[in-house]
């Protein structure tokens, strides 16, 4: 009995034993690359923040600025540096009703902001799917999620102020500082500490959900006609299915029409609990594991929003997405996201292609969720150079060196073939493309390069994404 | 009274609790965001326990059977109700609960282990108690690692519930010669 308690001990040690296990390095959410930092301090204080910046350049360290670290491209960490988590900077400092604005501290998630605007029937414009991650750290990807009408979050950020290298505090606008907006939204933390920001709100509203099935060659024609021609829609997204019966043909998508007869008082009230984690994530499990399920999850999938058809739900309650169940921890392996912007008549013919590819290389492929982005230049690494349909692809991955090369060929003929549609990747997520690749889809990136030296000469503001994408 | 089935439920005891335990611990500091706050959820099950056992231990003598009975049942209860709770105030109640429950299981499994054995023979009894609970509480912990990693934390706490019910059918059990 204890010969068989001290085997599994053993066991468990050599399976854990990989470098994404060790807790005394640092990663993100992908696990890629652990490295040792100098320290992982948490924000607090604004005058605490300004000190420590002033004793890295003191003593000649980086720093790298960290929210709930699901970047997954290294781009909140760096080595030997200092990492500033800005989750405890979390205050929600006003709400102004009239003006339809909030300003809170960079590390406030958005699941703060919605418990705050909700009384006031406000709701947030532009955020990710789900609302576990932090508004500083949405603003430095310059996320973007299911709403299609407001554009990507740039749109919705009204200004903020941002401690830079030279240890100065500027307030941020598009009349204040105009330049740095441009290239901190979206900047990936490399233009500073971002310390509290006001967004524009928008209204509360009840909407129904309604659910169709289409074939992917229809979607471009359904998008455009049913969506976003009809001007009650107002959040949508859809679904490709990755089961083997169907593989990238079946889709769903999911509407959000505006329903006025709904009072909101009666579907006002937050959801605070996610539903049906366990049988979710038991779900998820089988999609991981087998084709056959993968089978069983799309019709699994497709039958659960069947069921939701004409639900009535709060804009507050819509945007905030289950996201537990896809939680995945295992040693040596993780799933991973990429993100591919199609112009929206390229949809069908890139969805084409990517199945010969995903096929020739064996990409393991989890779930690809499809959002619309409006064309939207301001940022200067802006990824929506026109309207675009955002197709968020899951992949699961092996963490080896040897798997990871494998993955990172697929991954560059994908983002190949991104490239000859038309469209561009999003830069959040682990560095597979080649400097030449991002050069490509960004063309904004000299001018985003020269600007970060001029406003940070000495690079006190380092993370991977910079090292590997800087190039010479 | 049958000292294989007080084992094998107090072994299931353990399992249940060393399943949960140091994940439970997690589970309380994510609740709030000072070690104190912590600290206090942790002083009630100590402090309810301590002042149970003094209202337990005049009455005690004569129901030891019934009171471990209850505290394993109890104990069930608790833990479907944890992933329900969504305030402070109620893990804090859920504290006090399980203080109780605590005491209750304490004292009776010593109570009992002395009543049904002798003077000068109890070693080898204590022995064989000791080992198969402490044995349990290992596979428990390697066991709640997997169940989170696959699953929730809360169905490790379903998990937890179960094998407190499973004890309580032991203790049930232990009733026959």
């Amino acid at each position: 009995m204890l010969l068989l308690l001290v085997i599994l001990c053993v066991y468990e040690y050599i399976r854990t034993d990989t470098p994404d296990q060790n807790p005394y390095l640092i990663t993100d959410y992908s696990r890629l690359h652990p490295v040792k930092v100098d320290r992982v301090v948490k924000g607090k204080e604004e005058e605490q923040l300004v000190r420590l910046l002033q004793e890295a350049k003191e003593k000649h360290l980086t720093v790298s600025i960290a929210g709930q670290r699901h970047s997954q491209g290294g781009h909140t960490y760096y080595k030997d540096g200092i990492v500033i988590d800005m989750t405890d900077y979390n205050r929600v400092l006003s709400v102004d009703p009239d003006q339809r604005q909030i300003r809170v501290q960079a590390g406030a998630t958005w699941e703060q902001v919605q418990k705050a605007v909700n009384p006031y029937h406000l709701s947030v414009k532009t955020m990710q799917s789900q609302n576990i991650f932090t508004v500083g750290g949405s603003i430095s990807v310059n996320a973007h999620g299911r709403d299609i009408r407001s554009g990507s979050l740039i749109g919705s950020v009204d200004s903020f102020r941002l401690l830079t290298a030279d240890g100065q505090i500027r307030s941020v606008s598009r009349e204040e500082n105009p330049e740095l907006f441009r290239l901190a939204l979206g900047g990936y933390g490399l233009f500073g500490m971002i310390l509290d920001v006001t967004l524009n709100l928008t209204e509360d509203e009840v909407y129904r959900m309604e659910n169709e099935a289409i074939k992917v060659e229809d979607y471009s024609r359904y998008f455009q006609e049913n969506v976003l021609g009809d001007p009650d829609v107002r959040m949508h997204i859809a679904r490709i299915s990755v089961a083997p019966d169907r593989f990238l043909t079946d889709m769903y998508a999911i509407n959000y029409s505006a329903d006025p007869a709904l009072p909101l008082e009666d579907y006002d009230k937050l959801r605070t609990r996610e539903q049906g984690v366990i049988p979710s994530k038991i779900m998820f499990s089988l999609n991981r594991s087998s084709d056959w399920g993968k089978n069983a999850f799309w019709s699994m999938q497709k039958l659960y929003f069947t069921k939701q058809q004409n639900k009535a739900i709060s804009r507050n309650n819509a945007m905030r997405s289950e996201s537990e169940f896809m939680e995945y921890g295992q040693p040596g392996a993780n799933d991973l996201l990429q993100e591919y912007f199609i112009p929206v008549d390229q949809f069908a013919d890139f969805v084409h292609g990517m199945k010969d590819i995903v096929r020739d290389h064996k990409l393991h492929l989890l779930n690809i969720t499809v959002r619309y982005v409006q064309e939207d230049h301001e940022a200067v690494l802006s990824y929506a150079q026109e309207d675009m349909f955002a197709l968020v692809c899951l992949f699961h991955v092996p963490l080896s060196e040897q798997g990871q090369a494998q993955v990172r060929e697929g991954i560059r003929d994908l983002i190949d073939e991104v490239e000859y549609k038309g469209g561009t990747y999003y830069l959040p997520y682990a560095a597979y493309p080649t400097v030449e690749q991002f050069r490509r889809a960004y063309p904004g990136y000299e001018d985003f390069f020269r600007k970060k030296d001029e406003y940070d000469p000495q690079h006190l503001f380092m993370n991977y994404f910079y090292e590997q994408y800087k190039g010479e | 009274m049958n000292m294989r089935w007080l084992i094998r439920s107090q072994s299931m005891v353990t399992l249940a609790s060393g399943m949960i335990y140091p994940y439970y611990l997690l589970f309380l500091k994510n609740l709030g965001n000072s070690y104190a706050k912590y600290g206090l959820a942790f002083a009630v099950f100590t402090i309810s326990s301590a002042a149970f056992s003094q209202w337990l231990a005049p009455r005690i003598d004569h129901s030891g059977h019934r009171v471990l009975l209850i505290s394993s049942l109890g104990m069930m209860l608790a833990m479907l109700a944890f992933p329900w709770v969504e305030s402070y105030a109620w893990v804090l109640f859920l504290q006090l609960v399980m203080g109780c429950c605590s005491a209750m299981q304490k004292m009776s499994e010593r109570l009992l282990l002395a009543d049904h054995t002798v003077q000068g023979e109890r070693g080898p009894v204590i022995g064989s108690y000791h080992f198969w609970t402490s044995a349990a509480s290992g596979f428990a912990v390697i066991l709640g690692g997997y169940l989170i990693d696959w699953l929730t934390i809360d169905a490790l706490f379903y998990a937890s519930a179960f094998m407190y019910g499973i004890s309580a059918w032991a203790v049930w059990k232990m009733r026959k010669p």
